[in-house]
């Protein structure tokens, strides 16, 4: 029936193996042998050398002088003929065009009114009822230099005065005490500040002498004296400048005295003292009278000055007015000898008269070359008017009436080619602008008491808003000016100069 | 040779022009009848002005590229016209 039975197992090959086993070969490789050598050296010269580029600008420059002489750069002239075409069109469109007229931009807050920041005074000489006789701004624009005198002294006077100076951008000023108060022995009647150099003022004297001095020493201020010799003025200085001279950053000072002399000096700051580089006088017969007013000659011949400009453009220029009204123009390089008789002087004397405009009727306080235009010049005197005169005409072009009383300073704003400030004697200060067609001031500055004269003003260059008036009851005021009289609208030049190319009739 | 100073003296003859320069594409002003300190301050400082009007422009519009840049200021009107790295600046006064 049932018996054990023994079967043979059976197996199935794995396929998955053999397929998954794939070829096997083996290889192996080894590189050759790698080369090496060793070898060792010296150094047997050394140089060393540097090289630095040359700034820029000079091969800027040369290139620009080389181009004109090779070839043209590479497409210059079709850049030239794409571009032409558009930038014509624009330049006739825009000539044409009406859209800006009359627009100012408006970059900052522009203040309206004409106040009063400061009144400085010195009270000594308050009590000794003296006048400021001349300001004068210093070249950083920060310093007023204020000095005392008398305007209206004929005589001889011996009084001590001063020379007064306040820093305005510090934050302790005191408007009653002054930062630097130097001592002169006798009156002051002129006042220059340095163009570039802040510390040295040069001072005419009462007594004919010229001053400089340094106020960066602590000791004593006096850089220089003239001193009363051959060479010095006698009589009142009313006028010093700082000229310009040949070598480019030095200057010399030019005095202006009533006695007829223009002298032109040198400072020698080692010595003390000053060196006389170039006179000249003035005479009554050799002043060419090119107007039919004939003037006799009296018993002094000689021509007193009482105002003197110089010409920013032409460095051979100056202006004189004198004490009878004369208006001259005269020439630095003149060669023609002096016909006054020379008391021991060591440069022979010049006349510089070159041209005579028509005569003011009276002394002349005040003459000042507008910075705008080179032939316009603004003179005042005693008789109360503003001239405008051009300097290649003998009539002045306009006269403007300044006040009823003298007329002691003008001056040109440094900003706006047609206004210009005069002080008065009747205290107020007008302020003119040749744009507006009436004749009345565009603005008056009155201070505050009666029966003080305004002696002297000046624009302050760095700070064109600013403006310092002097007082003969001792005080300087310094007035900001409101923005339209400081700031130049788009046309003034041009109105300017039609100004100039008028004939006076 | 000519034409190029025929071309630039057209320029200059228009009403109120106050000066011309051309200024070639390393910033340095080959042509020009200012004086040459002028030259080179105009021509550094409006380059680099320029290339960025033209970078506003093209950023704005990839398309629209800068074709003149005027600067109206209160004397006078400055003219740039740049193209493929050359510059022509024209000053001009335009007096009514």
């Amino acid at each position: 029936m049932f018996t054990d039975e023994a079967l043979d197992s059976v197996s199935v090959r794995s396929l998955w193996r053999k397929s998954q086993q794939s070829e096997q070969e083996s290889r192996d490789c080894q590189t050759r042998a790698v080369h090496s050598a060793e070898a060792g050296i010296q150094t047997v010269f050394t140089t060393l050398s540097c090289t630095q580029t040359e700034p820029q600008d000079q091969a800027t420059e040369q290139l620009l002088k080389q181009n004109h002489n090779e070839p043209e750069p590479l497409g210059l002239k079709d850049f030239l003929q794409r571009v032409e075409e558009a930038v014509i069109r624009e330049l006739v469109r825009n000539a044409r065009s009406h859209a800006f007229d009359g627009f100012q931009v408006n970059w900052g807050d522009r203040s309206q009114l004409v106040s009063c920041l400061h009144c400085l005074q010195h009270p000594i000489s308050q009590e000794r009822g003296l006048h400021v006789t001349s300001v004068s701004w210093s070249c950083t624009g920060s310093v007023i230099a204020c000095a005392y005198g008398r305007i209206d002294d004929g005589n001889w006077s011996t009084e001590r005065s001063y020379v007064c100076m306040w820093n305005l951008d510090r934050r302790g000023l005191s408007p009653s005490q002054a930062d630097l108060v130097i001592d002169v022995p006798t009156a002051v009647t002129a006042l220059c500040c340095h163009p570039s150099q802040p510390a040295l003022i040069a001072g005419g004297l009462y007594s004919g002498e010229v001053v400089v001095w340094d106020t960066s020493r602590t000791q004593d201020p006096v850089l220089a004296l003239t001193g009363m010799s051959a060479d010095s003025h006698r009589e009142p200085v009313y006028q010093v400048a700082w000229l310009p001279l040949q070598k480019k950053g030095e200057f010399g000072v030019l005095s202006a005295s009533s006695g007829g002399r223009v002298l032109v000096w040198m400072v020698d700051s080692d010595q003390g003292r000053f060196i006389l580089n170039a006179a000249y006088a003035l005479v009554q017969q050799q002043v060419s009278h090119s107007s039919s007013v004939s003037l006799k000659a009296r018993g002094s011949s000689t021509v007193g000055i009482t105002s003197l400009a110089l010409s920013p453009w032409d460095s051979d220029t100056f202006l004189v007015g004198s004490e009878g009204g004369l208006l001259l123009r005269c020439s630095f390089s003149s060669k023609v000898p002096a016909a006054a008789p020379s008391e021991g002087q060591s440069v022979t004397l010049r006349a510089p008269a070159v041209f005579s405009f028509r005569p003011h009727s009276g002394p002349i306080h005040s003459i000042h070359c507008s910075p705008f235009h080179r032939n316009l010049f603004v003179s005042a005197g005693t008789d109360g008017l503003a001239h405008l005169h051009s300097l290649l005409q003998a009539n002045p072009l306009l006269s403007l009436r300044v006040s009823d009383s003298y007329v002691f300073q003008v001056q040109w704003s440094p900003t706006r080619p047609l206004v210009f400030a005069a002080a008065t004697g009747q205290g107020e200060v007008q302020i003119f602008d040749l744009g507006h067609r009436s004749l009345r001031p565009a603005a008056t500055i009155e201070q505050r008491g009666a029966g003080q004269a305004a002696s002297c003003l000046s624009f302050n260059c760095q700070n064109p808003h600013l403006l310092a008036v002097g007082n003969t009851d001792g005080t300087v005021g310094v007035w900001q000016l409101s923005a339209d009289l400081t700031e130049q609208s788009p046309r003034e030049s041009s109105q300017l100069e039609q100004i100039a190319h008028q004939v006076a009739e | 040779m000519a034409e190029v100073e025929e071309t630039l003296k057209r320029i200059e003859a228009h009403k109120g022009v106050i000066g011309t320069i051309v200024v070639n594409a390393e910033g340095i002003p080959i042509r020009t009848n200012l004086d040459n300190s002028t030259a080179v301050q105009y021509a550094g400082l409006l380059r680099h002005l320029t290339m960025l009007a033209r970078s506003t422009v093209r950023d704005i519009d990839p398309q629209n590229d800068l074709i003149v840049l005027r600067i109206r200021t209160k004397k006078y009107e400055i003219m740039v016209a740049p193209e493929n790295g050359f510059l022509l600046i024209v000053i001009q006064n335009p007096c009514e």
